[in-house]
């Protein structure tokens, strides 16, 4: 049946109501390296500046653009792993289907299996 | 299904379902990113005195006009992407008819003879133990898994819509149009939908189901539904 996790009471953490970090791939990874990223950029310019405004302006930007950054590239190798997975089973499942025929990929092509008529 | 308090998708059944759920994480992503920068600007702008000293806007101007340009560009691309993947013509192996009337569904298989049915909901009262509430129908939509079928949907009296939200299809049924959709089921199982465009009294009780099966089971039950 579809949906099964919602029914774990607890289990969904909700950012500004609506992003499920706990159910969207790479989302929770990226919010929190994005506050990693917003302290640090934000508390060096602070303490290279000591200008307080502007350093939590920095902080935010930089946590915006540390949670897109790594959200752009944790999706990049979500999709690649998604599509290895998608061949690796294409594969396997015309391993079992051909094995053993002409088709079996394994199979060695050799001079003395070509028919001579 | 989806469950009782569901706020989220149905499992994804098909390609375009997944790649319709990964959209939505990304759209969910960007909105997340723009909702922090507009609280924080709001914070800001409430805690700070107000004063007339800015005489030159030139890159505050620049910025909120890359920034929102930025944003439509990162939300546009994978749309289209999945806006072109959903109308390619992928030679389907199965045509199928949908017609919407007050108040069922009937379905002709136009590729085999005499194969043509009509779907009406299972009543409450009539209901086997274990099955659902106002989504079981006495006629199930048979297709068969990892073939890409194509249904064309279309209506006999008044508008109806013909929805499967876990195969990620809906296009609406309107008397005398033909609207074609297609989907590829990735798994067998049954997927259960309802009518999505109001159509009277019992606008509610005409649910759709589709059933994927293997294709040596779909044999047998076209073989069996056409005699």
């Amino acid at each position: 049946m579809a949906g099964e996790g919602d029914s774990e009471p607890g289990k969904s953490f909700k950012l500004l109501g609506f992003l499920d970090v706990q159910k969207v791939p790479c989302s929770r990874e990226s919010v929190l390296y994005g506050s990693l990223g917003s302290l640090v950029m934000g508390l060096g310019h602070f303490l290279a500046t000591s200008r307080v405004r502007r350093s939590c302006d920095v902080a935010v930007g930089g946590f915006i653009c540390t949670m897109l950054g790594y959200w752009f590239y944790c999706r990049y190798n979500l999709a690649q792993q998604r599509i290895r997975q998608r061949m690796l089973k294409e594969g396997m499942k015309n391993r079992v289907l051909f094995e053993g025929s002409y088709l079996d990929p394994g199979r060695e092509q050799t001079g003395s299996e070509r028919s001579d008529s | 299904m989806a469950n009782h308090m569901q706020f989220g998708f149905q499992d994804a059944s098909s390609p375009i379902m997944e790649e319709l759920m990964k959209f939505h994480d990304h759209a969910l992503m960007t909105a997340l990113a723009i909702c922090s920068l507009v609280l924080y600007l709001l914070t800001a702008m409430l805690t700070e005195k107000l004063s007339s000293n800015t005489v030159n806007a030139q890159e505050i101007e620049l910025v909120w006009t890359i920034l929102p340009a930025a944003v439509l560009i990162m939300l546009a691309l994978p749309s289209l992407q999945i806006l072109y993947m959903m109308d390619e013509i992928n030679e389907p192996d199965l045509t199928l008819k949908a017609i919407g009337h007050q108040w069922y569904w009937s379905y002709e298989y136009t590729d085999f003879k005499d194969l043509l049915f009509d779907s009406y909901m299972t009543p409450t009262a009539d209901l086997p133990l274990g099955h659902f509430r106002l989504l079981e129908v006495d006629h199930r939509v048979v297709v068969p898994m990892e073939s890409p079928v194509r249904v064309i949907v279309t209506a006999d009296d008044v508008l109806h819509s013909w929805a499967v939200p876990s195969l990620g299809v809906k296009t609406d049924a309107i008397p005398g149009r033909l609207n074609q959709t297609s989907f590829t089921v990735s798994r067998p199982g049954v997927f259960y939908g309802q009518c999505s465009e109001i159509c009277g009294a019992n606008h509610s009780f005409m649910p759709i189901v589709v059933e994927s099966v293997p294709l040596a089971n779909f044999e047998s039950w076209s073989s069996l539904m056409s005699s």
